[in-house]
């Protein structure tokens, strides 16, 4: 099964379909929501701009709590 | 529900864009949902890049003919587009209310708010005054005047749908700018909606299409156009500080114009000599207005230590009254979150500011009998200023603080990165000064004895620092949708240089 999430994702998009892992990543201190609208970028440009030192880790943990919460 | 859409002509699937009719869109549907019971209310068909393109040409096609009718009548049709929205104030006050789930009085107040900015700029159409000037020369005349700027950009928030909108259009109506609005994808119909309502005074006075545009759609096929596009001179922006920071930066790469309204992080200082019950009720709407989701919300509490404790136990007590529910219902105080997103992001946020030494003295949870997005008002007790206090969370979280002296309290209230608006709460004038002084409070909006939010529409409106520094609404805000032209005439036959300089006489 494809990720349900990448790097590539919109960050519009990830808190429409997905609106749990707002949470998962701002208790990671990664903020995609300000005031109350999503960010304009990707996740990945949102991680490189937070200076996450391994994205693909985040976002592995982040698709597997996706799926936890299926 | 269906009445309201009915009477607003919104019923159906709507168009993402138009320029005064509606465009066939090709773009992706936009379900409008209801935050207050996650219903669907309305379809929209998204614009896409084409789409854009027709819209861009309309309304520099329209800038060409709108310029040109003089100020003052521009005004004339301001002031009808404030009796079209006086028509439609409770239908569309309640289409706010559905769709961004503010209470009702609120979504009233913020159709209100346009009829107030209409009126307002009726007056400003015969005030675009420019200055005069005493030239050095003989026999010359110099003077300045304010010209159209072009298409502008309007790029506007959920929280306040169509207010900010109308903050920028009306003044750029009668400044001669033609508009292209972009509102929050969150709030489509509630724009369709006063679309609608404004074309129709525009064709009643034979005006052509594109000086009002609308488009709907997502961040790359319409925001990132927008922004980028070398024909629309000025971008005006409202949200939070990373979309400005962006904007920003994209629109200065082009050498354009912004006018950036972005977060804020507001504070109130009581002192130890403050009326207690003044500032418990201010507190109250500041803070649980709109459910947290204003810029100008109250989100810090900086009170004195030796009344803290009182002070705490009445904004409690207040916020045991709040009728949390229905927005739509009378006596409904506070409604819900916009997305279940921002219920994560407040939730996550008290649990930082629980790490972080807070002590939540009342609410904190979600409320899911009433709804996925209702949550309760929050008041969280801070041994200081910690990192969470410092960023703006879009909720009803209240950051309660204790100072010794008015230097420690003022040195907390700008601490923060944002600088939208402020308060302080006391009787001694002094004090008060002090706070309005330089030295005092860094905000665009220092209040003394009233609250952080409820901004009335003749001030200038916006903030410094993080909140990006843009102006709209009144006082002089309007040149910012104006170019300033300099203008020297000579009446004599000579050709004297300025700075007296003398070139091959």
């Amino acid at each position: 099964m494809p990720p349900l999430v990448t790097l590539d994702t919109q960050i519009e998009d990830l808190v429409l379909k997905y609106p749990k892992s707002v949470g998962f990543l701002t208790r990671k201190g990664i903020r995609c929501i300000r005031c109350g609208e999503p960010l304009w970028c990707t996740l990945g440009e949102l991680l490189e701009e937070d200076k996450v030192e391994d994205p693909q880790t985040l976002i592995d943990d982040l698709n597997e709590f996706l799926k936890e919460q299926d | 529900m269906e009445e309201i859409l009915e009477k607003l002509d919104i019923w159906g699937e709507q168009s993402g864009a138009g320029n005064g009719s509606w465009l066939k869109c090709s773009g992706e549907i936009l379900k409008s949902i209801s935050p207050i019971d996650g219903k669907e209310i309305g379809r929209v068909r998204c614009a896409s890049k084409e789409d854009y393109e027709k819209v861009v040409l309309s309304a520099m096609e329209a800038f060409r003919e709108w310029r040109m009718v003089p100020a003052p009548k521009r005004g004339e049709i301001v002031r009808q587009m404030g009796n079209a929205l006086r028509d439609y104030k409770e239908d569309l006050g309640a289409l706010v209310t559905l769709e961004m789930g503010k209470i009702l009085v609120e979504g009233e107040g913020e159709v209100q708010e346009m009829i107030d900015m209409a009126d307002f700029a009726v007056g400003q159409s015969r005030m675009l005054y420019g200055l005069t000037m005493h030239s050095e020369r003989p026999k010359h005349r110099m003077y300045e005047q304010w010209h159209p700027l072009g298409p502008i950009g309007v790029i506007t928030s959920f929280n306040f749908p169509v207010a900010v909108w109308a903050w920028n259009a009306m003044i750029a109506l009668v400044a001669g700018d033609t508009v292209i609005w972009k509102p929050s994808s969150k709030v489509p119909l509630t724009a369709i909606a006063t679309m609608k309502i404004a074309w129709r005074v525009l064709k009643e006075n034979g005006l052509p299409e594109g000086i009002l545009n609308v488009l709907i759609g997502n961040r790359e096929e319409v925001g990132e156009t927008l922004i980028r596009d070398t024909r629309v001179p000025l971008i005006s922006a409202t949200g939070s500080v990373p979309m400005g920071r962006h904007v920003g930066r994209v629109v200065a790469a082009r050498m354009g114009k912004t006018l950036l309204e972005l977060g804020g992080n507001n504070a109130i200082i009581v002192t130890e000599d403050a009326d207690l019950d003044m500032a418990v009720r201010t507190i109250l709407f500041g803070a649980v207005g709109t459910a947290g989701q204003r810029c100008t919300s109250t989100r810090r509490i900086i009170m004195h230590k030796s009344i803290g404790s009182e002070l705490t136990q009445r904004i409690t007590k207040a916020y045991q009254q709040v009728k949390i529910g229905n927005p739509i219902e009378e006596g409904t105080l506070m409604g819900p979150l916009v997305t279940r997103g921002a219920v994560e992001d407040m939730l996550a946020a008290l649990e930082k500011a629980k790490e972080q030494g807070g002590e939540v003295i009342y609410g904190g949870n979600p409320l899911a009998g009433l709804g996925e997005q209702f949550v309760e008002p929050t008041i969280v007790k801070m041994p200081g200023q910690t990192e969470i206090v410092h960023i703006e969370t879009f909720a009803p979280i209240l950051y309660l603080m204790e100072y010794e002296d008015l230097e420690e309290a003022i040195r907390m209230h700008n601490e923060v990165p944002q600088g939208l608006s402020s308060a302080v709460f006391t009787t001694n004038l002094l004090k008060a000064e002090r706070f309005l002084s330089h030295e005092g409070s860094d905000c665009g909006i220092a209040n003394v004895n009233i609250g952080t939010s409820g901004a009335e529409i003749g001030g200038a409106f916006g903030g410094e620092k993080e909140t990006g520094g843009g102006r709209e609404s009144g006082s002089d805000a309007w040149k910012g949708y104006m170019r300033r032209q300099t203008n020297t005439i000579n009446w004599s036959k000579e050709l004297p240089l300025a700075q007296g300089i003398k070139f091959g006489d």
